[in-house]
Parts: C-alpha cells; sequence; structure tokens
C-alpha cells in the first residue's frame, strides 16, 4: 500500500524499500514531470537520478535486507527551482563515506553517484526529523 | 521476460530489453557472463532497452573487463537512444567497444 497526497507544485509517494519498487519510483517520477510539462531529455535525466538515490537507500541504507519499511519521495517545484527530498529510517547515511566514481577510474561501483551530481545542482544529506533517518535533498535550478 | 541469445560458432549474442535496473542485473550477467568464461565473443544487442540505471552500466563495465581478462571482447550493439546517452554520462564511450 502506498498513500500519495497531490497539490499543483509538489506531489509525494511512498514505496517498500526494495529493488522491486524502482520500477514504481521512476514511474511516479515521470507522471509527475509530465504534469510539470518538462522536455523529455530533462524528464529522462531527472528519473535516472531520482531512480539512482532510491537504489542507494535499498543497497546502502538498508544493505539490500529485506524490510517492511517504506521510504518516501517529494517532487517539489518552487520557483522554478525542482527540489526533490528522500526519506528513509534505514541506517545513518556517514557522509564522508558517500563517494562517486572518479572520471578515470572504470569499475562497476559508485555510478549512481557520479550520476547524480551529473545531472543535479546540489545534493545536501541532513538528518531525518522523525520518524525518518535520513533525509537527501536533490535540487536542481530549471 | 528471459533475455534472447544466439549462438554461431564463436560468437554469442545477447539481446537485453526493457529496462535494465539492479532488480535486472543479476538475470543480465548469469546469461552474460558464462559465454565470456568460455572465451567466446559476445555481441550484447541494446536495441530495444529503454532504460538502463547504473547497475546495468555496471554489467557492461564487469562484462568488458572479464572478456579482456579472457583474451576475448564485447562489442555493444545496436545502442538505444537512452542507453548511448547513459553511456556517454558515464564517460565510457571511449572505453567500452560501441558499434
Amino acid at each position: 500500500m502506498s498513500s500519495e497526497k497531490i497539490n499543483s507544485k509538489s506531489e509525494n509517494k511512498d514505496f517498500l524499500v526494495h529493488s522491486s519498487s524502482l520500477k514504481d519510483v521512476r514511474s511516479f517520477s515521470r507522471d509527475v514531470f509530465d504534469k510539470f510539462n518538462l522536455s523529455q531529455d530533462l524528464k529522462d535525466e531527472l528519473v535516472l537520478a531520482i531512480a539512482e538515490a532510491a537504489q542507494n537507500i535499498v543497497k546502502h541504507a538498508y544493505q539490500n535486507e529485506e524490510t517492511q519499511d517504506k521510504m518516501e519521495i517529494r517532487i517539489s517545484l518552487k520557483n522554478n527551482e525542482l527540489e526533490i527530498g528522500f526519506f528513509d529510517k534505514g541506517r545513518p547515511v556517514e557522509k564522508d563515506n558517500v563517494r562517486h566514481r572518479k572520471i578515470d577510474d572504470i569499475k562497476p561501483g559508485g555510478l549512481g553517484t557520479f550520476f547524480i551530481q551529473q545531472i543535479m545542482d546540489a545534493v545536501v544529506f541532513k538528518e531525518g526529523s522523525k520518524p525518518w533517518i535520513n533525509h537527501l535533498v536533490l535540487t536542481k535550478k530549471l | 521476460m528471459a533475455y534472447k541469445v544466439t549462438e554461431e560458432g564463436n560468437l554469442a549474442t545477447v539481446f537485453l530489453d526493457g529496462e535494465i535496473d539492479m532488480d535486472k542485473t543479476e538475470e543480465a550477467k548469469e546469461l552474460i557472463f558464462p559465454h565470456i568464461e568460455a572465451g567466446k565473443e559476445i555481441h550484447i544487442n541494446l536495441k530495444n532497452v529503454e532504460y538502463m540505471d547504473s547497475s546495468g552500466i555496471s554489467v557492461l563495465i564487469e562484462s568488458h573487463q572479464k572478456a579482456m581478462e579472457a583474451g576475448t571482447k564485447v562489442t555493444l550493439k545496436e545502442i538505444s537512444k537512452s542507453v548511448l546517452k547513459v553511456i556517454m554520462m558515464a564517460k565510457l564511450e571511449q572505453i567500452l567497444n560501441l558499434d
């Protein structure tokens, strides 16, 4: 089950923390960006950034463990600035351990964070307010 | 849905399709890696892949690296626009064999 609240500039939805939810995360994001009338190229990039951040919650905050916990994604558009918030109750993110791949380092890991930083203007990890543990904020000026 | 594979002599062609995310990567690896380990040349056809994230790109990188170690080659064929965009974002167009 998921809950969804909609207004003209902001939407949010929660998802089971599991790799099988990533398809729904992409679908939700595409629907929101359709309503925001964004270009296809920008939509594709933003959907990728959101899916990568959600994947990081599954892989890192929960280390792929089975859980019934939900993560929440909030997408808002204010004054031409897009803000995407991710809330989860997994292990606290150690900001110093969040590294993206170096450009000339050809290995499979760290690509997701690299993509997020390529696509978004800012990536900020915050401490979540109860009941959340982690609150990630991605922003981009449109 | 299972991915399709064709074999002709020493060449195996793996046809990936749909959306490749972390939920699909094990299936892709299980299909690709045994052919590389058998020393076959691999073509990965990406024509019908509509979406690929970092997990999918990691499969392409790992396949490329395994093939080099095994003395063979992985070539990406008919790369869809959306996958090419992600490969370029990862700055891998000079590293992976694209055709």
